[in-house]
């Protein structure tokens, strides 16, 4: 059993003046007497005569406590055990999006459906058997089909909402899927807060659903549920922050949009804004982000509160974004070796890069260890056999392999055939109309085609562990490619995600509760520190550690082995920040309105009500024990 | 001080009346009490066979006219009657008001001074849990102030036990006489078997027995801790009519319990409580002599 409104338990308060008055009820006038034979011989009598008459008081006592505790109990809706389905096997699936870490009535979503799902998990029949599922982005079994009421407790206790919406459909496909050819009985229990956007299609296979609503309903929340932090051109240090900010709820809100940049005391500026209910309002505030003693600029934090009067936020969790600076001083850009003089060109136009030439042997005399060069290397040629960490082009390969890239045998005059618009890198650089002279193509596994030409690969793009590097298997200046716009624009493309990566501290950012994917060689040691303060740990294999993070927005600080990085991690989803219960449940092509469990709905007026009998109650008690009735009484 | 147990009025009125005996007793002087041995009264007695050395002025010549016998005539010796009064003065005795104290010291003065009147010894045994030095028996009208000196100087405290205080009382041997007790018979350790004492040691008890107002007419209502006041103990008791009618079937138990227990032994009762004024009580008895 569970209670939808704990706080209602506080009326259980009301014993203790109860029971205070009580014992104001019992005191009694003390009287010297000359012995108390015949008193006692007397009470005596009237005990053998009404055996009940010493409990009597008591027994008023204990029956108005009775009410008082039936009549919290009663306001806290119990809820849960009375609608527990029973089955022999019972597959429960959780919504763990971040709308169910919304708070009311002193607990999240979450923790009111670990509850209803341990009082399941006790409700279980003899032989019984249950399994939960997590219903994130992925549908996760966080334990298997299990009888021991106190490991499904543990498994609820661990549930915590994530960022990533959740795709119940195929939680629930998979709890089907585990329940087929379980004996009759069985069925899965979806506990969402349905605040989901879209349609629950339940297609279960036979297997009954009960779809049961955690939450009262619809909560107050505003949200940050977009933001960014663009460098303004022509101005060193300075940059636009843009938030856009929604809110849901019954009334407007007055909320402050207030940026501080991480690590450092003090706002660097605020907004005030009025947000209608089911609207969103763009706030955009001009600031200085100084870069600090490192050269590093710090992230912008951008904070939603309430202003005076407004009411209160259940989701803190989408209260803040973070974003990286844009205002980083330039990028260092490393040219190793000769480039084309149209690459060294586009890189020296861009006005945010900072250009430095250097050569294989004086790369190699670095001790990288004790100062390592962070920016972009653009290596043309050959290439260092242990390159240093970071972001690296490398143009017309000179050896056979290359950032574990086989390169092939020259080919003339191949023909561009496809190339992925989606990549960062390509944007706007539409190359029908390039010719390429000559070509080597690249192949290797842990490549990712970026453009693919009738001899192959043209350019490839490889993740390392230490950074990113893109690889052209030609020479632009042996091409017409240099001529025309998308040269520039994939060049700048190139510049601005070293830029952006530089400045994300080396890890992609997620969204709220999404793993932290860090670079990280085999074997590396990974510290990451929560916003919170938690510590956490990991070892790199395959290139990536991969930590499991709680879901807290903010800044995430990363060190791989002892080399300082930083992960970001901000809900920014309008989809989440909405609580209100809106999902449709679909079950078998038709609308199945009443399988979302609507009981909860009715918590408007009664409590009031019962409330209100409670004070009677009360009024009661005092009636009855004021002087005046005692005296009447006798 | 004295003059607060005795009024003069009071007192014209008690100088008519004699205490009641239902025994006789041997005396230790000439009294104006029968006594259990033969004197020099004028009240025949009895007839015996006359031996060398009697007085010959009792022989009935009548009866040697008729029986050729020589026979004495015997007359009852009057003697006098030792009175004790054994008072309680424990702590249960001071509530009330007046006091049961006060009262049964009142009735041991009046009783004192019928007494020293009418030529008996007097005593007083004041007593709680154990009989406390007494006044010796004394005698003559004369003593008593000094009777009445010492009852006034009686305040109570300590337990009751008339168990314990009879038998301390007849460890001392006193002559047989008139045992009036006054107090209110409370008393956890019982009476029977102290008074059943006395009679066996030839003693003729009279129970005086004495009891508050708030005793007989306890409060009509309200919640109550009483405290008793010899032992302490507390009984908590919320007055409704139920538990107030308990109380008095109670009470009236036990006073029928002593009252028939007196009637039965041939004792003397008196309620000296209730709508009768003690100086009534004190006559109605008195005037059953």
């Amino acid at each position: 059993m569970t209670f939808l409104a704990p706080y209602q338990l506080l009326w259980l308060g009301l014993l203790v003046p109860l029971v205070v008055l009580y014992v104001l009820k019992r005191r009694r006038q003390q009287r010297v007497v000359g012995s108390t034979l015949l008193w006692e011989q007397a009470l005596r009598d009237l005990r053998a005569e009404r055996p009940w008459k010493k409990l009597s008081p008591q027994v008023s006592l204990l029956l108005q406590a009775l009410i008082i505790i039936a009549g919290a109990v009663a306001l806290a809706r119990p809820a849960g055990a009375g609608r527990a389905p029973q089955g022999s096997r019972l597959a429960l699936v959780v919504d763990v999006s971040v709308s169910m870490a919304a708070r009311e009535g002193g607990s999240s979503r979450i923790e009111r459906a670990a509850a209803i799902g341990a009082d399941l998990a006790r409700g279980l029949p003899p032989g019984g058997e249950m399994m939960i599922v997590e219903a994130s982005g992925e549908p996760v079994v966080r334990a298997p089909f299990e009888r021991d009421a106190t490991a499904l407790e543990r498994a609820l206790g661990e549930l915590e909402a994530r960022g990533a919406r959740s795709d119940l459909e195929a939680a629930v496909s998979l709890a089907a899927e585990r329940l087929q050819g379980s004996p009759e009985g069985s069925r899965v229990v979806v506990l969402t807060d349905a605040a989901i956007d879209g349609t629950l299609a339940i297609d279960a296979h036979g297997v009954p659903v009960d779809v049961q609503r955690v939450g009262s309903g619809a909560l107050p929340n505003s949200a940050i549920v977009d933001a960014d932090a663009r460098a303004r051109v022509g101005e060193l240090d300075r940059a636009d922050l843009f938030a856009r900010v929604a809110h849901h709820g019954p009334r407007a809100a007055d909320l402050y949009v207030t940026a501080t940049l991480g690590g450092r005391e003090g706002a660097i500026a605020s907004r005030r804004v009025r947000v209608e209910p089911g609207a969103m309002e763009s706030v955009v505030m001009a600031v200085d982000l100084p870069p600090d003693a490192a050269g590093r600029s710090p992230v912008v934090e951008l904070r939603i509160s309430p202003a005076e009067g407004s009411e209160p936020d259940a989701l803190p969790e989408d209260d803040l974004a973070v974003v990286p600076s844009p205002g980083r001083r330039k990028l260092p850009v490393f040219l190793v070796g000769t480039p084309p003089a149209s690459v060294e060109r586009v890189v020296r136009a861009d006005p945010l890069t900072e250009v430095f030439r250097t050569d294989l042997d004086r790369l190699a005399e670095r001790d990288e260890d004790a100062d390592p060069l962070e920016g972009l290397f653009v290596y043309t040629g050959d290439v260092p056999g242990d390159p240093p960490a970071g972001d690296s082009v490398v143009i017309a390969p000179a050896g056979e392999r290359v950032f574990e890239l086989a390169v092939g045998e020259e080919v003339s005059h191949p023909r561009i055939l496809t190339w992925d618009e989606a990549d960062p890198r390509l944007r706007f650089t539409p190359l029908q109309d390039v010719h390429l002279a000559s070509l080597r193509p690249l192949e290797g596994p842990a490549a990712r085609s970026l453009v693919t030409t009738s001899a192959g690969v043209a350019i490839a793009s490889v993740r390392r562990s230490d950074g990113e590097t893109t690889v052209l298997g030609f020479d632009p200046s042996r091409s017409d490619w240099p001529a025309q716009p998308s040269f520039v624009v994939f060049f700048r493309n190139l510049l601005e995600r070293a830029r952006e990566r530089r400045a994300a501290g080396g890890v992609p950012a997620g969204t709220l509760g999404e793993p932290l994917r860090i670079p990280a060689p085999d074997g590396a040691e990974v510290s990451v520190e929560t916003p919170s303060g938690e510590a956490l740990e990991a070892i790199g294999r395959g290139g990536l550690a991969v930590v499991p993070v709680p879901a807290e927005p903010g800044v995430f600080a990363v060190r791989v082995e002892g080399v300082p990085r930083f992960a970001l991690r901000s809900l920014l989803d309008a989809h989440e920040s909405d609580l209100s219960p809106r999902l449709e449940v679909t079950e078998g092509g038709e609308a199945a309105q009443g399988a979302v469990d609507e009981a909860d709905e009715h918590a408007e007026s009664w409590p009031w009500v019962a409330g209100l009998l409670l004070l009677l109650i009360l009024l009661e008690v005092l009636w009855a024990s004021r002087p005046s009735e005692r005296r009447r009484a006798l | 001080m004295s003059a607060s147990l005795l009024d003069p009025d009071f007192i014209r009125r008690l100088a008519r009346l004699r205490l009641l005996v239902r025994r006789r007793f041997a005396g230790t002087a000439g009294g104006a009490r029968r006594s259990t041995r033969r004197g020099a009264s004028v009240e025949f007695a009895d007839h015996r066979a006359y031996a060398p050395g009697d007085d010959i002025r009792r022989i009935d010549w009548n009866a040697y006219a008729r029986l050729e016998e020589l026979v004495l005539r015997l007359y009852v010796a009057e003697e006098d009657l030792t009175v004790y009064l054994m008072l309680d003065r424990s702590a249960s005795m001071a509530v009330g008001e007046p006091s049961k104290l006060d009262v049964a010291k009142r009735l041991a003065a009046a009783l004192a001074y019928i007494g020293l009147t009418g030529s008996e010894r007097v005593s007083v045994v004041p007593f709680g849990a154990g009989a406390d030095r007494p006044l010796p028996p004394t005698r003559g009208q004369r003593r008593v102030g000094h009777v009445l000196k010492y009852l006034d100087a009686i305040e109570p405290s300590g337990e009751t036990s008339l168990r314990k205080t009879v038998d301390e009382f007849l460890a001392r041997r006193p002559r047989p006489g008139l045992v009036i007790v006054l107090g209110d018979m409370l008393d956890p350790d019982g009476w029977t078997r102290p008074l059943d004492r006395l009679l066996s040691e030839k003693h003729e008890p009279v129970i005086f027995h004495v009891l508050a107002s708030e005793e007989v007419e306890p409060p009509a209502g309200g919640d109550f801790a009483f405290v008793d006041s010899e032992r302490g103990k507390r009984v908590e008791v919320s007055l409704d009519r139920r538990a107030r009618q308990a109380y008095l079937a109670r009470l009236d138990a036990f006073v029928d319990a002593l009252e028939g227990y007196a009637k039965k032994r041939g004792m003397s009762y008196v309620r000296a409580f209730g709508e009768l004024s003690l100086e009534d009580a004190l006559l109605s008895y008195l005037r059953a002599s």
